[in-house]
């Protein structure tokens, strides 16, 4: 019924309306893409994806910046009958992409390094087959699920869908909740990091757009003194480990192994916070959607809420 | 006659004395390996840590969670890797026979590929046991191969065999790195050799293997001075010559094996440090092979110390250090003087 209703409505506006058939889209780059149609077969980056399947669109080919098991940020996601065309950054395979004769790449913009996702060797191969267009990566997970919203109802998405609507409610509540536990301990500090064999890498708030998230909505990070020359991260030697005292710290969770490697430092425990176990996981650059962010909020309200906020001085 | 023996005695002490001052000299070595890092620690604190250790104090918890192990795997590592290129050397009489050459770092690095690659292996000390079993096939193999034939294990033959092993092992680590960018990810910092990350737990774990190699190598300095003449008087004089080059190859497969569980493949020590304890002892294996247990350690520690350093605040790795600091002291020494055949 529901169905009938709308191809009424779609052959009326199109019989009123012929230029309304065009379809078009300002991406992160400023350019804007115009296509005669509305694009239906659309190759999406790893994270594009992520924006875009929770929205009811179903891209047919998915270039991913790992393998896919171990692409947090697919995870949980539907990809049945979807086409992996590259699992490494940086690559993509060339003739599947071209097999799947897309209309439309969508990628993310990222405005240091002024390139799409994947890196120029990516934009270089599927840019021949179809126009890229995309979000740019800015200050807020959610003004970029807010980028992918628009784009996705410009593709035919119906965003009043109930699947759709109770994310964003279930997010709304968890939002409200971390609000309140941050709220609730004035003192509490965080610091978020990356843990290698090598050295311990301290996140600098500015480099990443959850870590921005989370400041604008009370939680007071530690900023690192020096990052390095991209402004991401200070480096520091497991000797001094214990520069920065958090009172709760946050691994990148990209990948299970970097809390291991974390575990296995002897001086991980320099800092008191690792010590008393007041350690959780940092959804680091991956979130794209409402219903992953509304479960990472949810762990890190409950680890604030568990947290001894006097712990560092 | 007797002013033949007086002259023996009288080099005797001489080298005596020379490994005490090299014993010294590890000593010293050591110490700056304990006090330098990139937290500045003063050197009263080092003692302090050593003689009355405080486990809330984090400078001595640094000193010992961090320094002292780097500094005992770097220890054991240097004396192995020494002792087994000058056994390797002299077994093989080939100048250039190394671990690597004889296919062991290939072996050691084609199973830590695989246990990653096949295994999902992440943390170092899973995949230093892949190494030590890699080492040993490896070295297996390639002794099987260069023994086929009438002659047996021939120097030449053992270096040839050798030699197409490693190529062939080299291919396969290249055909699985270069499909999974994730297992590179993974083992280049372990491929390039390093001593930092390593707990106590890696250097006791390796310890007994790294003892019994030890002994067996410096038990093989009679066997070694019997097959620099050639295996013809070597035979001659009674010596089991396939029996002397076993005994010699296992002590340097568990030695050039543990010590790659330890701390990867690191290369050049095992190279050059026999050339120069040749140098400096002469002939006579009885003394190259304390002279190299002794001078590797020196160089392995010494640029290990020099790599914490001289890149602030980040590191650059031992195997990347030996590498650089040995190739030009070994080109001056090749220069230098016409090295003691083998």
């Amino acid at each position: 019924m529901l169905r009938s209703t709308m191809v009424a409505f779609a052959l009326f506006a199109g019989a009123t309306l012929p230029a309304a058939a065009q379809w078009s889209f300002v991406g992160g780059d400023g350019e804007v893409v115009t296509l005669d149609e509305t694009p239906v077969r659309i190759i999406v980056s790893q994270d594009a994806a992520a924006g875009l399947i929770p929205l009811g669109i179903r891209p047919v080919g998915i270039y991913a910046d790992s393998a896919v098991a171990d692409a947090k940020a697919l995870q949980g996601l539907d990809l049945s009958g979807i086409e992996i065309i590259g699992q490494a950054w940086g690559e993509v395979d060339i003739e599947k992409a071209a097999a799947l004769d897309p209309d439309l790449i969508v990628a993310e913009f990222w405005p240091l390094e002024t390139t799409w996702s994947g890196g120029a060797d990516v934009v270089t191969a599927l840019s021949p087959l179809a126009p890229i267009t995309g979000p740019e990566q800015g200050a807020s997970i959610l003004t970029l699920i807010e980028d992918y919203e628009e784009l996705a109802q410009s593709l035919g998405a119906d965003l009043s869908a109930p699947a759709i609507a109770a994310d964003k409610a279930s997010f709304e509540t968890a939002l409200t909740d971390f609000k309140a536990a941050v709220a609730a301990k004035p003192d509490l500090t965080a610091l978020a990091v990356w843990a290698g064999t090598d050295a311990l890498y301290v996140a600098a708030t500015q480099g990443s757009s959850e870590l921005m998230d989370f400041a604008s909505w009370g939680l007071d990070l530690i900023d690192p003194e020096v990052a390095d020359d991209r402004g991401y991260w200070e480096t520091l030697s497991w000797e001094n480990a214990d520069k920065y005292q958090p009172d709760l710290i946050l691994v990148d969770n990209r990948s299970a192994t970097t809390m291991e490697t974390a575990l296995a430092q002897p001086t991980w425990t320099l800092m008191k916070a690792a010590e008393a176990g007041q350690v959780t996981d940092w959804p680091a650059f991956w979130l794209r959607n409402y219903a992953a962010y509304a479960s990472e909020l949810e762990k890190l309200t409950a680890a604030i809420n568990a947290a001894d906020a006097n712990l560092a001085p | 006659m007797s002013e033949l023996a007086g002259n023996r005695a009288q080099k005797a002490a001489r080298l005596t004395l020379g490994l005490l001052l090299l014993g010294l000299a590890l000593a010293v070595i050591a110490m700056l390996s304990l006090a330098t890092g990139a937290r500045a620690i003063p050197l009263e604190n080092v003692w302090t840590a050593l003689v009355a250790f405080d486990p809330n104090a984090t400078e001595h918890r640094i000193i010992w969670d961090l320094r002292m192990p780097r500094t005992v795997v770097g220890l054991m590592v240097g004396a192995a890797l020494g002792l087994a290129g000058a056994v390797l050397q002299g077994a093989t009489r080939n100048p250039l026979a190394d671990p690597s050459i004889l296919g062991i770092h290939a072996g050691a690095a084609l199973a830590v590929v695989l246990g990653v690659a096949v295994l999902g292996m992440t943390q170092l000390s899973t995949y230093a046991w892949m190494a030590f079993a890699g080492a040993g096939a490896a070295m297996l193999v390639v002794y099987s191969v260069a023994s086929l034939g009438r002659e047996g294990a021939t120097p030449v033959k053992l270096a040839l065999a050798g030699a197409a092993i490693t190529a062939v092992l080299h291919s396969i680590i290249n055909a699985i790195l270069l499909t999974s960018p994730r297992t590179l990810d993974e083992i280049r910092f372990w491929q390039v050799g390093s001593l930092s990350g390593r707990s106590m737990d890696i250097a006791l774990q390796v310890a007994p293997f790294l003892a019994v190699g030890m002994i067996l190598a410096l038990g093989t300095a009679r066997l070694l001075d019997g097959l620099s003449m050639g295996d013809d008087v070597a035979r001659a004089l009674g010596q089991r010559i396939g029996l002397s080059r076993g005994m010699a190859g296992l002590a340097a497969v568990i030695l050039a094996g543990a010590s790659t569980a330890a701390a990867g493949p690191i290369a050049f020590v095992g190279l050059t440090v026999p050339h120069v304890a040749r140098a400096i002892t002469g002939p006579g294996y009885r003394w190259i092979l304390p002279y190299s247990m002794l001078l590797a350690p020196i160089l392995l520690l010494g640029a290990d110390v020099l790599g914490r350093v001289i890149a602030p605040p980040g590191e650059v790795q031992v195997g990347i250090v030996t590498a650089f600091l040995g190739a030009p002291f070994f080109i001056a020494l090749v220069r230098r003087r016409k090295l003691a055949a083998l």
